[in-house]
């Protein structure tokens, strides 16, 4: 299919590098995305979109570079100039942040607008009247199929000004002299890798390490357990370690021991102060001695430090 | 470097004698494209993919499941609540099975679209058909499984719907519940369609299926000169093998992602009475189910042609599409009745999926 740029219409052109461009790059960004899951960032969310922006910018720069040189060499028959990924997507990323707020207001607009008038339709008596499901029906087909036409414009708007980007870069390309089967087999090998088995081990190294990954980070249990299975939270017991409480029960016995030979000296102590307190008294009142023994033989003797 | 064969050369060598390895191989690696690989071919490989993903956690899911209706719901719990990684698995299973009725449509979309019904590919579409139902038999029969609210009430709308059938439905019906009302019988039939006779059945046709396709060679793309389809063509292996591992790459992160963000939580435990809960079949066939609510399809004649006759007839115009279709004529943008008549069924089933979500709100 030999066209000239100035006879593919700016549509057809951006199409052919941008419906390729998106898909080559979406099995990349899955992984990106199932990472960031992983790593609890939802890619719906501020940080989590940043990151996914982030990351898919050299993957976007990679595939638009990759779909435009096919189409170049295959489509226009030229050959694709220097940066022409780099070129397209600086213009690419120029172009979105001016169109896409843009069309998201004419889109988000023309929703709400067909959404009231369809609404209004739906207010008339004699469709009042019909069933629910038939009232659902026609509303839902009336607004989103304006709303679609819309959309569809607005696709093609922003296909019709990145075509033209295209169609400017083949400015700077040269026609190529080289047959259909030497062409195809340019664009066949700018696919294949120069160092095959350095991409074959980078891929299988990557795979190996998202398998850890993703087994790493994924809980035992379910994170959305039913409300008549939420098991209460149940701190485990501290492991016992053997040597530290042996250690433990030695260090007790021992102080244990201290205290009972401690005890055991205090009583030896008392018992001699007293014995020598006996016999101080013996020598002076033998009879006063008598007599306190006999009239206290109930008193027990004075616990000594330690004994109950 | 020593000539003298290793150990694995000797046995290749011992099996290729006997069995043709190598002829075998060639036949099955070097099948020439034309016109190139392509993405838009990948389906068919990722279709079987997801199949055997569903074959092993399935069957790793029947280590744990008790097919009986005492059970079955406590069982599946056990696995969510209690089985390492269960709740992984079961969510894995549930979001494949989604999967591969998305793939299903892409698939035949794609065929479709490509005028690859066409001949001499008659019988591969027909087998297509056969393996498009046998899917859609899969999602209903497993439906049931867990026994929760959700799945005894739609498998029940579903069987009620079926008794619609004139002269048969009575019988298929009965068949499929296993008795007057849906109970333990129904589940044990459900079981034994979804884990032997509908795997078994889908195994065959896919091997046919592919036979056939391989018989009657890729159909290619429909644009293109003869010298530019032959300048571009591939060979299976190893380009449209790589682009068929990527895609199925893609599909299985996928399917973790959904798994790990909406993993599969249970309603209640069935019961013969439907409560609060207003019974809904699975996504793919909401646009059926919101279609039944119309006034047009009221009454007994009218659920009858919303739910069988309808259907029915759709699907045997699909049958004798290549019968009908005999413009050898491929490029879609040159058919306009087909392309306009598949955008119109696209459009018609997403808008009726759509209007089944918003009624629910008026359930009430």
């Amino acid at each position: 299919m030999t066209e000239q740029p100035v006879n593919m219409p700016p549509v057809k052109l951006g199409l052919a590098v941008a419906w390729p461009a998106l898909w080559t790059g979406i099995p990349i960004k899955i992984v990106v995305v199932l990472l960031l899951l992983a790593a609890g960032l939802h890619p719906w969310e501020p940080v989590g979109l940043a990151f996914l922006l982030l990351l898919s910018i050299p993957i976007d720069i990679w595939a638009v570079g990759l779909s435009a040189r096919t189409v170049f060499l295959e489509r226009l028959r030229m050959q694709p100039p220097e940066g022409l990924g780099m070129a397209l997507w600086w213009k690419g990323m120029a172009l979105n942040v001016v169109y896409f707020p843009l069309a998201y207001i004419i889109e988000s607009q023309t929703i709400a607008l067909s959404k009231a008038v369809a609404g209004h339709i739906m207010e008339i008596e004699l469709i009042k009247a019909w069933p629910v499901a038939e009232r659902i029906s026609i509303e839902l087909t009336l607004w989103s199929s304006i709303a679609t036409l819309m959309l569809i414009m607005l696709l093609l708007g922003w296909l019709f000004l990145f075509g033209k980007f295209v169609a400017k870069q083949t400015t700077a390309a040269q026609s190529s002299d080289a047959s259909y089967q030497a062409l195809i087999r340019q664009w066949d090998l700018i696919r294949v890798p120069s160092d095959q088995p350095l991409l074959l081990t980078a891929f299988t190294a990557s795979g190996v390490l998202l398998v850890f990954l993703f087994w790493g980070f994924m809980p035992v249990t379910t994170p959305h357990p039913h409300e008549q299975y939420k098991k209460d939270e149940v701190k485990a017991p501290p492991a016992i370690k053997p040597t530290e409480v042996l250690q433990k029960s030695e260090k007790l016995l021992a102080q244990a021991e201290g205290a009972v030979q401690a005890l055991e000296e205090q009583k030896a102590k008392e018992e001699a102060e007293l014995s020598k307190s006996r016999s101080k008294s013996k020598g002076k009142s033998p009879a006063k001695d008598a007599a306190q023994g006999k009239a206290e033989p109930g008193k027990p003797a004075k616990p000594g430090p330690g004994k109950p | 470097m020593s000539g003298q064969p290793t150990a694995l050369e000797k046995i290749l060598a011992f099996v290729d004698e006997r069995v043709g390895l190598k002829h075998l191989q060639a036949k099955m690696l070097n099948e020439p494209v034309p016109g190139g690989s392509r993405w838009a071919y990948v389906f068919g490989s990722v279709l079987l993919f997801i199949f055997i993903m569903q074959a092993v956690t399935g069957i790793l899911l029947m280590f744990y499941y008790v097919p009986s209706a005492d059970h079955a719901y406590a069982s599946t719990q056990y696995i969510i609540h209690e089985v390492d990684y269960g709740w992984f698995l079961l969510s894995y299973h549930f979001w494949g099975s989604s999967a591969m009725v998305v793939m299903v449509f892409a698939h035949m979309s794609q065929v479709f679209l490509w005028g690859a019904y066409k001949k001499p590919r008659e019988m591969i579409w027909l087998v297509g058909l056969a393996l498009f139902g046998i899917v859609m038999g899969f999602g209903f029969t497993g439906y049931l499984l867990p026994w929760d609210q959700r799945a005894y009430w739609a498998t029940t709308v579903g069987v009620e719907i079926m008794d619609k059938t004139p002269i048969v439905g009575d019988f298929m019906a009965r068949f499929l519940k296993g008795g007057p009302t849906p109970g333990q019988m129904t589940l044990s039939r459900f079981f034994v369609i979804h884990v032997m006779i509908l795997p078994a059945t889908l195994m065959g046709l896919a091997g046919l299926h592919i036979f056939l396709f391989r018989k009657a060679g890729p159909a290619g793309p429909f644009r293109g000169s003869v010298e530019e389809l032959k300048a571009k063509t591939d060979y299976f292996f190893p380009r449209q093998i790589w682009k068929d591992m990527v895609a199925m790459g893609a599909v299985f992160f996928t399917i973790c992602s959904l798994a790990f963000i909406e993993p599969v939580v249970l309603l209640e435990e069935a019961t013969p009475d439907p409560g609060e809960y207003h019974p809904e079949p699975e996504w793919y066939f909401l646009f059926l189910f919101q279609l039944l609510r119309l006034k047009i399809f009221s009454g007994e004649f009218g659920q009858f042609l919303g739910a069988i006759a309808i259907p029915g007839a759709f699907m045997a115009l699909l049958a004798a599409l290549p019968f009908i279709d005999r413009s050898p004529e491929r490029n879609i943008f040159k058919r306009p009745v087909a392309l306009v008549g598949w955008i119109l069924v696209m459009a018609g089933i997403l808008m009726f999926t759509v209007s089944a979500i918003i009624n629910r709100e008026f359930l009430d």
